[in-house]
């Protein structure tokens, strides 16, 4: 999914400490996280954050993203992306305490 | 005197109160035997109870919260609470009491609310001033996806890649049969040496 032309396989070891630095990346995140999502609760009151975040996002994708692939197209449709970025969020928000490392390895493991 | 702790997260806190265990020789700031429990999420009624319903309560809103994130139909139900997605943003929550006569009580609470009030049952479930004693619930939910919760036993991972194995060693060796027909070579000699 990635603009790249190496296809480089992650090791283990290269998985687990992704998963720590997205754990702690997301103890720190968490209070962003958390309006994101209450923006998109009240949309009609509160819409610029998730707005904002969306159209982030949206660049980010397509800044680092091979566009051209039928998965990275669906998260670049914006009436698509919704399920799944709140669904991201929510997993990082519920893997904040201190054995989230092993809970969102948990539920990578389970998808 | 009893024991008091909190643990709070953002618009959500959950009040223990109780008292050590005195025969393990526990500490005097150790919360080993809950007498009440208090869940106060901003804007909404004060949820509070007995031990024997802290324990279901919370089993309810992990096994919801992993059935939300798993593309699953998120729904729970048990005899003390039932939870179900409205939509993606808004869950409704079904407390029912004990006591006969009581209404029950229903709150709709969005991600963030759902999030924060798993935070605090986390770091309830994590802090070492409090033992909890895991209670047996019985639930009610949907045969599939309690299958799916307890154990994802993929048949067709298990069984389709023995089946392409088996396929595809038949196509593979199918295709021998044009290259070499012995009845077709005897059949043109036949013709060829009309004897």
């Amino acid at each position: 999914m990635r603009k790249s032309f190496v296809n480089n396989n992650i090791k283990l070891n290269e998985f687990n400490a992704l998963i720590k630095i997205t754990v702690e990346l997301a103890k720190y995140l968490y209070p962003y996280m958390r309006d994101i999502l209450k923006s998109k609760e009240d949309i009609e009151e509160n819409s610029d954050i998730w707005n904002d975040f969306n159209k982030r996002f949206i660049e980010l994708i397509k800044e680092r993203f091979n566009v051209d692939s039928m998965k990275v197209k669906k998260l670049l449709n914006q009436s698509e992306n919704v399920e799944i970025i709140i669904r991201s969020l929510l997993i990082l928000s519920f893997c904040i305490s201190n054995q989230g490392y092993q809970k969102l390895k948990n539920f990578l493991y389970d998808f | 005197m009893q024991n008091k702790l909190s643990f709070h997260q953002s618009s959500v806190s959950l009040e223990i109160i109780g008292l050590p265990d005195y025969s393990i020789n526990e500490n005097k700031d150790q919360i080993s035997i809950i007498s009440q429990w208090k869940l106060t999420i901003v804007d909404k009624p004060l949820i509070e109870g007995k031990i024997e319903h802290l324990g279901p309560i919370m089993d309810a809103f992990y096994i919801y919260s992993n059935l939300l994130i798993k593309n699953e139909i998120p729904i729970y139900e048990s005899k003390l609470i039932d939870i179900k997605a409205d939509n993606l943003h808004l869950h409704n929550i079904v407390l029912k009491s004990s006591k006969a006569n009581v209404k029950p009580l229903v709150l709709k609470i969005g991600n963030s609310l759902l999030s924060d009030t798993i935070n605090c049952f986390d770091q309830l479930n994590e802090s070492p001033k409090v033992r909890i004693k895991k209670t047996d619930i019985t639930t009610n939910i949907p045969k599939k996806l309690r299958f799916g919760l307890n154990k994802k036993v993929k048949f067709f991972n298990f069984f389709i890649p023995p089946f392409i194995a088996i396929f595809s060693l038949i196509l593979f060796s199918s295709s021998f049969i044009y290259f070499y027909s012995p009845f077709e070579n005897i059949e043109k000699k036949e013709l060829i040496n009309p004897e």
